[in-house]
């Protein structure tokens, strides 16, 4: 590990879940890494690959989506499209050179304040582990 | 008598040239040939028919910044692109030179653009001649010879194993290699025989045909792909924008080509040639039309690499001759 | 190239039949190239311009391109199986109406490869891999179905770029997309893009950005791969037009890997498909956890 790395982290949050979960974690003074950048989006469904892509060109170490679990979308099934797009886009990072375990698509509701904190905190430390991501 | 050099002291000069200054030669690159950066004579490549790209880029790159922006003490200062390190253009052909030439008039002319002044002053043209043509060249219709050395600093062509080397200009003369140079009485071989196309009285003939039915019909199958204009060794359309990120700014000039779909597209949208068959015309105008009223030369050197690379073989000698049977038509 | 491959008069008389009787008001077919030796599209709007109908193992383009242009009059195509299937996608997609499109298609022995002025001996790639040798949808069909056999390892080279580890996957396509001119062929040839605006056209934000450099190209290669995602109908024909000879067939069969792993889906095989990621399943979890 790279003495004082700090991997850059940016989250594309759902409004309703993903986002309120970061939010109870902060009301409830669970304390979370400040790697991770926030993007609150309305729904993990508006988050377009081409996000995801400019995100690491512009230097985040790692991406990470976080919306409702299925069947608990807000608008019913946008988090389903979501999941099929980078069920699909995850492996094509990886084959163009971005290592896996720097995207994470995850399901964390609003009640999950807990979760969120854990998931950010494992997140960095993996991303430190992985050290920095080449120049482009 | 005729100077000559041998291809060993050919290389042997040019390795020479590499330790003083850039070299851009021909070379071999995922199964084309392509003018590079050459960092050792041995991987230039001296026998091929013409490079898949035109010479244009060492010039007018394909994306160059005009300037940048300096921020020191609140105060702002643009910093302006320079070309400072002399450079050896090497291998170039009869009908590219040309192209470079064509460039020039309208980049040139004043107000000259000062990027591109800068990349043809510092740079010396070493041309090669053609000893073979490909099925695709026809230059000589252009009224460029495939050994034409109007263009360049110094011409080499090819005899046997040795090149007759010409200085065409006090530059190319302060280049060449004295002691590699030897003189000879051999003859340069004839230049290779080319198929013609009837290029004389076209840009009379344009006027008459633009309201043709002929440039939609020929649209039907073109892609409005950039690959005829990027192949181009005289098309020099850019497009320019300001890039800001992150406190650093600076002003981008990229190649840019009338066939693609917001080329002449107005601020409010409206666009003067929305439609595929009036930008595909536009090409052929500028080429043939527009670019000789203002220049006086065709605007194309018979490089042949559109119709090598056109994807729907769009062939301008085809085209060229369409016209003339179109314009002897309305003559009737 | 195979003989006794006649398959001629009979687009011709079909062709001629169509127009004569006002039936389409333009069949898009092949003529010969300007070289004499390869093909090149052809529209033909008068009885007369069929006779200059080809076709043979140059055909290589895929006509279904031009039907988009084509929405406003009724057409004829003629159409290789793999040029059938974008036929399919474009109306699941219900960019064409099938009323207007009269497809004649040919039984495909294969296209070798060939540039222009030159003729190769070898089926091109994708061609060595196909698995459909008859058209999936025609009006009329030129040519004797064979036996369907599907090739052996159609994902070879693909397995192969997986297993190289991230900085050597990351070097090769920074190398591939280095090279790009951005001329846009790719997307111009292919029949699944018909936007009316590309992102990379789009001006606000602007996503992919005028420079020609390893940033901007990157971009432009992997988001136009990943729109074709579960689209793409394998013609190849981008990787066939690319000046720069840039492996886009070692993307779009990644995609095209995954999607047959993940959703057991390939496109174009009915004009009622819907695209896997423009639908879902509530009960699949796609390795991801609850």
């Amino acid at each position: 590990m790279i003495e004082g790395y700090q991997p850059k982290i940016i989250g594309f949050l759902c409004n309703w879940c993903g986002y309120a979960g970061a939010d109870l974690a902060g009301t409830s003074r669970i304390t979370y890494p400040a790697n991770i950048r926030v993007i609150r989006v309305p729904c993990s469904g508006r988050v377009d690959p081409l996000l995801v892509l400019k995100s690491f060109q512009r230097g985040a170490d790692g991406v990470l989506i976080a919306g409702c679990h299925p069947g608990e979308c807000h608008y019913v099934e946008g988090n389903y499209y979501t999941r099929r797009r980078f069920a699909l886009f995850h492996p094509f990072l990886e084959y163009l050179g971005i290592e896996k375990e720097r995207f994470r698509v995850e399901w964390v509701s609003a009640s999950e304040g807990k979760k969120f904190s854990k998931l950010v905190s494992s997140f960095t430390e993996e991303l430190a582990k992985l050290g920095p991501r080449r120049e482009a | 008598m005729t100077q000559i050099i041998s291809r060993k002291d050919l290389l042997s000069w040019l390795e020479r040239l590499i330790g003083e200054r850039i070299v851009i030669a021909p070379a071999r690159s995922n199964g084309m040939v392509l003018f590079q950066r050459a960092s050792r004579a041995e991987d230039i490549v001296l026998d091929f028919d013409n490079t898949a790209l035109s010479p244009k880029e060492s010039f007018l790159p394909l994306s160059e910044a005009l300037f940048t922006v300096d921020k020191e003490n609140g105060n702002i200062k643009l910093m302006p692109t320079t070309v400072d390190e002399e450079t050896v253009f090497f291998g170039i052909r009869p009908c590219d030179a040309r192209g470079m030439a064509l460039i020039d008039a309208p980049l040139l002319a004043a107000p000259a653009d000062a990027l591109y002044q800068q990349h043809r002053a510092r740079t010396t043209l070493i041309g090669l001649a053609c000893s073979q043509a490909g099925p695709e060249c026809f230059c000589t219709s252009m009224g460029i010879a495939p050994d034409d050395p109007s263009n360049v600093d110094i011409m080499l062509t090819k005899v046997d194993d040795s090149y007759i080397v010409q200085a065409i200009t006090e530059k190319g003369k302060a280049l060449l290699p004295s002691d590699l140079i030897a003189e000879s009485e051999v003859m340069p071989p004839p230049a290779p025989s080319l198929q013609a196309v009837l290029t004389e009285g076209i840009v009379e003939v344009m006027p008459g045909v633009f309201e043709a039915p002929y440039w939609s019909r020929l649209a039907d199958r073109c892609l409005h792909c950039n690959i005829c204009a990027y192949v181009c060794p005289t098309c020099y359309c850019f497009d320019i924008r300001d890039y800001i990120d992150e406190g650093s700014i600076e002003r981008v000039r990229s190649w840019e080509s009338c066939q693609s779909p917001g080329f002449t597209r107005l601020a409010g949208g409206y666009d003067p040639r929305s439609t595929k068959g009036a930008r595909l015309r536009q090409r052929f105008y500028h080429k043939l039309s527009y670019f000789p009223e203002h220049f006086g030369l065709i605007g194309c050197v018979g490089c042949g690499r559109c119709v090598r690379y056109c994807p729907v073989n769009i062939d301008i000698r085809e085209v060229i001759s369409d016209i003339q049977k179109l314009g002897a038509q309305s003559e009737c | 190239m195979q003989e006794g491959l006649d398959l001629m008069p009979q687009i011709r008389d079909k062709a001629r039949e169509l127009l004569t009787s006002g039936a389409v008001d333009c069949v898009i077919g092949y003529e010969r190239a300007s070289d004499g030796l390869t093909a090149r599209p052809l529209f033909a709007y008068e009885p007369n311009d069929v006779d200059k109908l080809i076709f043979d193992q140059t055909c290589a383009h895929n006509l279904a391109r031009f039907l988009v242009n084509k929405r406003d009059s009724t057409v004829a195509i003629v159409a290789k199986p793999c040029d059938s299937r974008a036929i399919n996608l474009l109306l699941a997609e219900k960019q064409i109406q099938r009323e207007r499109v009269y497809v004649i298609g040919v039984v495909c022995p294969g296209i070798v490869e060939a540039t222009w002025g030159q003729i190769g001996d070898k089926l091109q790639a994708r061609c060595q891999l196909c698995r459909e040798h008859t058209p999936l949808v025609y009006d009329f069909l030129v040519g004797e179905p064979p036996a369907e056999e599907p090739p052996a390892e159609p994902y070879h080279d693909v397995a192969e770029m997986e297993a190289k580890s991230a900085a050597e996957k990351h070097s090769f396509w920074a190398e591939q997309f280095a090279r790009c001119i951005r001329c846009y062929a790719c997307r111009q040839a292919c029949p699944g893009c018909y936007c009316t605006e590309c992102f990379a056209e789009q001006l606000d934000p602007l996503w992919v950005g005028i420079r020609i450099a390893p940033m901007e190209n990157e971009v432009w290669h992997i988001i136009r791969a990943f729109h074709l995602a579960g689209r793409c109908i394998a013609c190849n024909e981008c990787e066939r037009v690319c000046p720069v000879n840039i492996p886009l067939s070692l993307l779009n069969r990644k995609l095209e890997k995954d999607v047959l792993e993940l959703f057991g889906f390939r496109s174009g095989l009915s004009a009622e498909a819907v695209p896997p990621l423009a639908t879902f399943k509530k009960e699949e979890r796609l390795g991801m956890s609850e």
